[in-house]
């Protein structure tokens, strides 16, 4: 099933041992971000969301939409870090983030409005958010950084 | 019950399967439209997706008055790095390519 047309709304969803703020933090604060993220320096602000490659290029600049701490954010999404999906229009990624028993939270990613954006949510599925999404688990359950690089 | 076991269970059914299969084609979609593709009363399939969500494969968001259920790819990459990654060394691709080798010449 390779041939398929990445979906124009994706959602991902998964446990993380962590209080909401920890998540927070990790999801809004470069420093936390550098070491899962790509390596990308993430700064989410109640104006904007912006993303940093090691060398200070722009990976990512767009407006926060909603800005709920520690609850919910949302953000315009453009992927900058790839020349051939910069000019694609802005799509949105929206994170909830839900207490549950045992000192767990569900987080809940829905990256939509991609469907003028199809080279984006090809980028962004697959392995794309996944590999996000196990380092930030990995990071708040273990301190440890799953990818090697942390710039 | 583990996420695991949960998991497992979910996939353990062949209705299940079809509608994981449904969704990975085209996501986003309703109870009525996934009920259209299956011999199955409403409540059959609302049962089955109940177990999908459950363990966490689906997720069902609202729009509008709308349910759309959508695939949640998380809990089958952690089954797949756990269960699957670790026995698919090249012994074992090498046995499977003698398979479809010896298959293909007899």
């Amino acid at each position: 099933m390779t041939t398929m047309t990445a979906q124009a709304t994706q959602v991902y969803q998964l446990f993380i041992k962590a209080t909401p703020e920890a998540i927070w933090e990790a999801i809004t604060k470069p420093e936390f971000t550098i070491r899962y993220y790509h390596g990308a320096r993430i700064e989410n602000t109640p104006e904007h969301h912006r993303g940093f490659g090691p060398n200070g290029e722009v990976w990512g600049d767009s407006p926060t939409l909603e800005y709920d701490p520690p609850r919910r954010l949302v953000h315009g999404w453009q992927s900058l870090y790839n020349p051939e999906v910069a000019e694609e229009p802005e799509s949105r990624v929206t994170w909830e983030i839900e207490p549950q028993e045992g000192g767990y939270c569900l987080l809940t990613v829905t990256h939509d409005q991609l469907e003028g954006s199809p080279k984006t949510a090809e980028s962004v599925s697959g392995t794309g958010w996944m590999m996000v999404l196990s380092g930030l688990k990995t990071l708040l359950e273990t301190g440890d950084v799953l990818d090697a690089d942390r710039g | 019950m583990t996420d695991d076991d949960q998991v497992f269970k979910a996939l353990a059914d062949p209705t299940r399967r079809h509608l994981l299969d449904r969704l990975f084609e085209r996501d986003g979609r309703t109870l009525t439209e996934l009920e259209s593709e299956l011999e199955m009363t409403r409540f059959g399939v609302m049962k089955h997706l109940r177990v999908l969500e459950q363990a966490h494969l689906v997720v069902a968001r609202r729009s509008g008055r709308e349910k759309l259920h959508f695939l949640n790819p998380v809990p089958i990459r952690s089954i797949h790095d756990r269960w699957i990654d670790k026995y698919t060394e090249h012994r074992v691709a090498a046995l499977a390519d003698l398979k479809t080798e010896l298959e293909e010449t007899a």
